[in-house]
Protein backbone atom coordinates (compact mmCIF):
# COMPACT_ATOMS: atom_id res chain seq x y z
CA UNK A 1 0.00 0.00 0.00
CA UNK A 2 2.34 2.28 1.13
CA UNK A 3 4.90 1.22 -2.30
CA UNK A 4 1.73 2.22 -4.34
CA UNK A 5 1.34 5.47 -2.93
CA UNK A 6 5.01 6.26 -3.01
CA UNK A 7 4.66 5.35 -6.91
CA UNK A 8 1.91 7.62 -7.67
CA UNK A 9 3.47 10.62 -5.84
CA UNK A 10 6.71 10.18 -7.79
CA UNK A 11 4.39 9.57 -11.18
CA UNK A 12 3.38 13.03 -10.42
CA UNK A 13 6.25 14.91 -9.57
CA UNK A 14 7.81 13.11 -12.99
CA UNK A 15 5.17 14.13 -14.83
CA UNK A 16 4.88 17.74 -13.25
CA UNK A 17 9.16 18.02 -14.43
CA UNK A 18 7.93 15.98 -17.98
CA UNK A 19 5.62 19.28 -18.44
CA UNK A 20 7.99 21.65 -17.92
CA UNK A 21 10.31 20.17 -20.52
CA UNK A 22 7.88 19.68 -23.17
CA UNK A 23 6.62 23.60 -22.94
CA UNK A 24 10.15 25.02 -22.05
CA UNK A 25 10.99 27.71 -22.53
CA UNK A 26 7.22 28.87 -22.31
CA UNK A 27 5.95 28.04 -18.58
CA UNK A 28 4.48 24.76 -17.97
CA UNK A 29 0.56 24.95 -17.12
CA UNK A 30 1.34 23.94 -13.74
CA UNK A 31 2.64 27.20 -13.14
CA UNK A 32 1.12 29.47 -15.54
CA UNK A 33 -1.25 30.69 -13.57
CA UNK A 34 0.58 32.32 -10.53
CA UNK A 35 2.53 34.41 -13.19
CA UNK A 36 1.72 37.55 -14.61
CA UNK A 37 0.24 38.24 -18.25
CA UNK A 38 3.74 39.40 -19.52
CA UNK A 39 5.58 35.94 -18.10
CA UNK A 40 2.67 33.42 -18.65
CA UNK A 41 2.03 34.34 -22.47
CA UNK A 42 5.45 35.33 -23.33
CA UNK A 43 5.57 37.42 -26.81
CA UNK A 44 7.47 35.04 -28.61
CA UNK A 45 4.72 32.23 -27.93
CA UNK A 46 1.81 35.16 -28.77
CA UNK A 47 3.67 35.39 -32.05
CA UNK A 48 3.93 31.75 -33.03
CA UNK A 49 -0.06 31.66 -32.27
CA UNK A 50 -0.55 34.57 -34.57
CA UNK A 51 1.16 32.72 -37.82
CA UNK A 52 -0.77 29.11 -36.89
CA UNK A 53 -3.64 30.71 -35.46
CA UNK A 54 -4.31 28.83 -32.65
CA UNK A 55 -4.31 30.93 -29.36
CA UNK A 56 -4.40 29.21 -25.51
CA UNK A 57 -8.11 29.38 -24.42
CA UNK A 58 -7.07 31.67 -20.97
CA UNK A 59 -5.01 33.86 -23.20
CA UNK A 60 -7.87 34.40 -25.35
CA UNK A 61 -10.04 35.02 -22.27
CA UNK A 62 -6.87 38.04 -20.85
CA UNK A 63 -7.16 39.57 -24.26
CA UNK A 64 -11.18 39.64 -24.58
CA UNK A 65 -11.43 41.21 -21.21
CA UNK A 66 -13.74 43.75 -20.89
CA UNK A 67 -13.32 44.84 -17.32
CA UNK A 68 -15.67 48.34 -15.92
CA UNK A 69 -14.02 51.75 -15.36
CA UNK A 70 -14.88 54.00 -13.72
CA UNK A 71 -14.58 57.63 -15.07
CA UNK A 72 -13.25 60.37 -13.08
CA UNK A 73 -15.65 63.24 -12.56
CA UNK A 74 -14.63 66.57 -14.49
CA UNK A 75 -14.52 67.33 -17.98
CA UNK A 76 -11.08 66.08 -18.65
CA UNK A 77 -10.37 63.90 -21.41
CA UNK A 78 -9.90 60.77 -21.01
CA UNK A 79 -7.94 58.01 -22.24
CA UNK A 80 -9.54 56.18 -25.25
CA UNK A 81 -7.52 52.75 -24.81
CA UNK A 82 -5.00 51.00 -22.39
CA UNK A 83 -1.07 51.39 -23.53
CA UNK A 84 1.87 53.33 -23.61
CA UNK A 85 1.81 56.91 -24.43
CA UNK A 86 4.32 56.87 -27.41
CA UNK A 87 3.94 60.35 -29.11
CA UNK A 88 1.62 63.33 -28.75
CA UNK A 89 3.11 65.71 -31.98
CA UNK A 90 0.86 68.41 -33.21
CA UNK A 91 0.11 69.10 -37.09
CA UNK A 92 -1.52 71.50 -38.17
CA UNK A 93 -3.35 72.62 -35.18
CA UNK A 94 -4.49 68.83 -34.04
CA UNK A 95 -2.29 67.13 -31.14
CA UNK A 96 -2.11 63.70 -32.08
CA UNK A 97 -1.84 61.51 -29.00
CA UNK A 98 -0.82 58.13 -29.75
CA UNK A 99 -1.55 55.58 -27.20
CA UNK A 100 0.56 52.18 -27.90
CA UNK A 101 -1.28 48.65 -27.12
CA UNK A 102 0.61 45.67 -26.23
CA UNK A 103 -0.79 41.87 -26.68
CA UNK A 104 -1.37 42.22 -22.60
CA UNK A 105 -3.38 44.86 -22.60
CA UNK A 106 -7.48 44.97 -22.40
CA UNK A 107 -8.42 46.01 -25.97
CA UNK A 108 -11.81 47.30 -25.24
CA UNK A 109 -11.64 51.01 -26.29
CA UNK A 110 -13.30 53.94 -24.74
CA UNK A 111 -14.97 57.47 -25.71
CA UNK A 112 -12.87 60.10 -24.08
CA UNK A 113 -15.53 62.75 -24.20
CA UNK A 114 -19.11 62.90 -24.33
CA UNK A 115 -20.89 64.03 -27.52
CA UNK A 116 -22.34 63.21 -30.28
CA UNK A 117 -21.06 60.43 -32.90
CA UNK A 118 -20.53 62.52 -36.47
CA UNK A 119 -19.19 60.17 -38.49
CA UNK A 120 -17.33 55.96 -38.29
CA UNK A 121 -14.84 56.09 -41.16
CA UNK A 122 -13.41 53.18 -42.28
CA UNK A 123 -9.64 53.04 -44.07
CA UNK A 124 -8.15 50.32 -45.74
CA UNK A 125 -4.55 50.20 -46.98
CA UNK A 126 -5.00 52.61 -49.28
CA UNK A 127 -4.83 55.26 -46.86
CA UNK A 128 -1.09 55.05 -46.54
CA UNK A 129 -1.15 57.04 -49.70
CA UNK A 130 -2.86 59.77 -48.73
CA UNK A 131 -3.09 62.14 -45.39
CA UNK A 132 -1.38 59.79 -43.05
CA UNK A 133 2.05 58.81 -44.55
CA UNK A 134 3.94 61.68 -42.52
CA UNK A 135 2.89 60.28 -39.07
CA UNK A 136 5.10 57.55 -37.30
CA UNK A 137 2.75 56.09 -35.63
CA UNK A 138 1.23 55.31 -39.52
CA UNK A 139 4.87 54.70 -41.00
CA UNK A 140 5.99 52.21 -38.48
CA UNK A 141 2.70 49.98 -39.48
CA UNK A 142 3.49 48.40 -43.22
CA UNK A 143 -0.30 47.98 -43.84
CA UNK A 144 -2.87 49.90 -41.62
CA UNK A 145 -6.17 49.67 -41.06
CA UNK A 146 -7.92 51.98 -39.69
CA UNK A 147 -11.70 53.33 -38.42
CA UNK A 148 -11.56 56.86 -37.28
CA UNK A 149 -14.49 58.11 -34.73
CA UNK A 150 -15.25 61.50 -34.92
CA UNK A 151 -17.17 62.77 -31.64
CA UNK A 152 -18.62 66.73 -31.94
CA UNK A 153 -18.23 67.83 -28.45
CA UNK A 154 -19.20 71.70 -27.19
CA UNK A 155 -15.93 72.56 -27.97
CA UNK A 156 -15.40 70.71 -31.46
CA UNK A 157 -14.79 67.62 -33.05
CA UNK A 158 -12.67 65.19 -30.78
CA UNK A 159 -11.81 61.95 -33.23
CA UNK A 160 -10.32 58.52 -31.71
CA UNK A 161 -8.45 56.35 -34.87
CA UNK A 162 -8.42 52.37 -33.85
CA UNK A 163 -5.04 51.15 -35.94
CA UNK A 164 -4.17 47.81 -36.53
CA UNK A 165 -2.02 46.50 -39.24
CA UNK A 166 -3.63 44.38 -42.55
CA UNK A 167 -2.44 40.89 -40.75
CA UNK A 168 -5.39 41.22 -37.94
CA UNK A 169 -7.53 43.89 -39.70
CA UNK A 170 -10.21 43.47 -37.23
CA UNK A 171 -11.88 46.11 -36.09
CA UNK A 172 -15.12 46.68 -34.06
CA UNK A 173 -16.87 49.70 -33.57
CA UNK A 174 -19.87 49.27 -31.16
CA UNK A 175 -20.89 53.17 -32.12
CA UNK A 176 -22.82 54.07 -35.10
CA UNK A 177 -23.28 57.92 -36.61
CA UNK A 178 -25.73 60.15 -34.66
CA UNK A 179 -25.52 58.44 -31.45
CA UNK A 180 -24.91 60.29 -27.87
CA UNK A 181 -21.92 58.53 -26.43
CA UNK A 182 -21.05 59.71 -22.42
CA UNK A 183 -17.47 60.23 -21.45
CA UNK A 184 -15.55 56.73 -20.69
CA UNK A 185 -18.75 55.01 -22.79
CA UNK A 186 -17.12 51.53 -24.98
CA UNK A 187 -17.14 52.74 -28.30
CA UNK A 188 -15.15 49.52 -30.06
CA UNK A 189 -12.16 46.83 -29.62
CA UNK A 190 -9.49 46.41 -31.61
CA UNK A 191 -8.86 42.59 -32.17
CA UNK A 192 -5.10 41.88 -31.64
CA UNK A 193 -4.69 45.81 -32.75
CA UNK A 194 -2.07 47.57 -31.18
CA UNK A 195 -2.66 51.50 -31.51
CA UNK A 196 -5.17 53.96 -30.94
CA UNK A 197 -4.45 57.83 -31.50
CA UNK A 198 -6.76 60.38 -30.26
CA UNK A 199 -6.92 63.79 -32.08
CA UNK A 200 -7.34 66.89 -30.02
CA UNK A 201 -7.11 70.67 -30.80
CA UNK A 202 -3.52 71.56 -29.73
CA UNK A 203 -4.68 74.14 -28.00
CA UNK A 204 -5.76 71.74 -25.24
CA UNK A 205 -3.27 71.11 -22.21
CA UNK A 206 -2.06 67.78 -21.87
CA UNK A 207 -1.67 66.04 -18.83
CA UNK A 208 0.36 62.68 -20.16
CA UNK A 209 3.52 62.58 -21.16
CA UNK A 210 5.56 60.12 -23.32
CA UNK A 211 6.33 57.49 -22.00
CA UNK A 212 3.63 57.36 -19.30
CA UNK A 213 1.06 54.38 -19.06
CA UNK A 214 -2.72 55.18 -19.26
CA UNK A 215 -5.82 53.21 -18.94
CA UNK A 216 -9.07 53.78 -21.03
CA UNK A 217 -11.62 55.24 -19.52
CA UNK A 218 -9.85 56.29 -16.54
CA UNK A 219 -6.82 58.23 -17.24
CA UNK A 220 -7.36 61.97 -17.52
CA UNK A 221 -5.44 62.68 -20.83
CA UNK A 222 -5.86 66.22 -21.32
CA UNK A 223 -7.69 69.76 -20.02
CA UNK A 224 -9.24 72.47 -21.09
CA UNK A 225 -10.80 72.24 -24.60
CA UNK A 226 -12.74 75.59 -25.04
CA UNK A 227 -15.37 76.50 -26.98
CA UNK A 228 -14.37 78.32 -30.24
CA UNK B 1 22.42 2.15 3.98
CA UNK B 2 19.95 -0.27 2.65
CA UNK B 3 16.84 1.51 4.64
CA UNK B 4 18.11 4.13 3.09
CA UNK B 5 16.73 2.83 -0.55
CA UNK B 6 14.68 -0.03 0.23
CA UNK B 7 12.73 -1.10 3.14
CA UNK B 8 9.98 -3.20 3.74
CA UNK B 9 7.83 -3.93 0.89
CA UNK B 10 8.15 -0.27 -0.20
CA UNK B 11 10.89 2.29 -1.24
CA UNK B 12 13.12 4.01 1.44
CA UNK B 13 12.01 7.30 2.88
CA UNK B 14 15.14 8.68 1.98
CA UNK B 15 15.76 8.17 -1.73
CA UNK B 16 11.74 9.00 -2.00
CA UNK B 17 11.96 11.99 -0.16
CA UNK B 18 15.22 12.68 -2.48
CA UNK B 19 13.50 12.12 -5.36
CA UNK B 20 10.44 14.26 -4.71
CA UNK B 21 12.25 17.28 -2.82
CA UNK B 22 14.59 17.34 -6.41
CA UNK B 23 11.27 17.22 -8.53
CA UNK B 24 9.50 19.70 -6.77
CA UNK B 25 12.37 22.42 -6.52
CA UNK B 26 13.14 21.77 -10.09
CA UNK B 27 9.69 23.25 -10.20
CA UNK B 28 9.93 25.89 -8.07
CA UNK B 29 13.41 27.11 -9.70
CA UNK B 30 11.50 27.24 -12.98
CA UNK B 31 8.81 29.51 -11.48
CA UNK B 32 11.09 31.55 -9.72
CA UNK B 33 13.60 32.00 -12.92
CA UNK B 34 10.30 33.33 -14.72
CA UNK B 35 10.40 36.19 -12.05
CA UNK B 36 13.41 37.00 -11.53
CA UNK B 37 15.67 39.56 -13.46
CA UNK B 38 18.86 38.05 -11.96
CA UNK B 39 21.55 36.87 -14.09
CA UNK B 40 21.29 32.69 -15.53
CA UNK B 41 24.43 31.90 -13.73
CA UNK B 42 24.25 33.70 -10.38
CA UNK B 43 20.21 32.36 -9.94
CA UNK B 44 21.33 28.39 -11.34
CA UNK B 45 24.09 28.64 -8.75
CA UNK B 46 21.49 29.79 -6.12
CA UNK B 47 19.55 26.94 -6.95
CA UNK B 48 21.91 24.66 -7.05
CA UNK B 49 22.95 25.29 -3.71
CA UNK B 50 19.52 25.41 -2.37
CA UNK B 51 19.28 21.73 -3.57
CA UNK B 52 22.70 21.04 -2.24
CA UNK B 53 21.33 22.44 1.28
CA UNK B 54 18.05 20.72 0.92
CA UNK B 55 19.94 17.00 0.19
CA UNK B 56 21.99 17.39 3.27
CA UNK B 57 18.89 17.76 5.46
CA UNK B 58 17.09 14.98 4.30
CA UNK B 59 20.39 12.67 4.66
CA UNK B 60 21.08 14.24 7.94
CA UNK B 61 17.60 13.31 8.97
CA UNK B 62 17.91 10.07 7.38
CA UNK B 63 20.90 9.70 9.25
CA UNK B 64 19.70 10.75 12.45
CA UNK B 65 16.01 9.07 12.39
CA UNK B 66 18.23 5.65 11.57
CA UNK B 67 20.59 5.90 14.60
Amino acid sequence: MILAVQIVILCLVAAAALLCAFYFPYPSPLIRRWLPPRKRWPEMQIRRWLKSGKFQRAFLRHFYSDPERAAPPGSTLLAPADGLVTSADVCGGIRYLVVALSFWDMHVQRSPVAGKVISVESHGDDFMDGEGREFAFLREKTCPVQKRLVIATDAGPVAVRLITSLAARRIETWVHEGEEVTRGQRIGRILLGSTVVLELPATAKLLVREGDRVWAGETSVAEGLTVP
Amino acid sequence: MSGFLWTADHLGWGIFALAVFTGLWLLLSDFCWRLTRSRITRFAATMATGWIVGVALILFGFYIASR
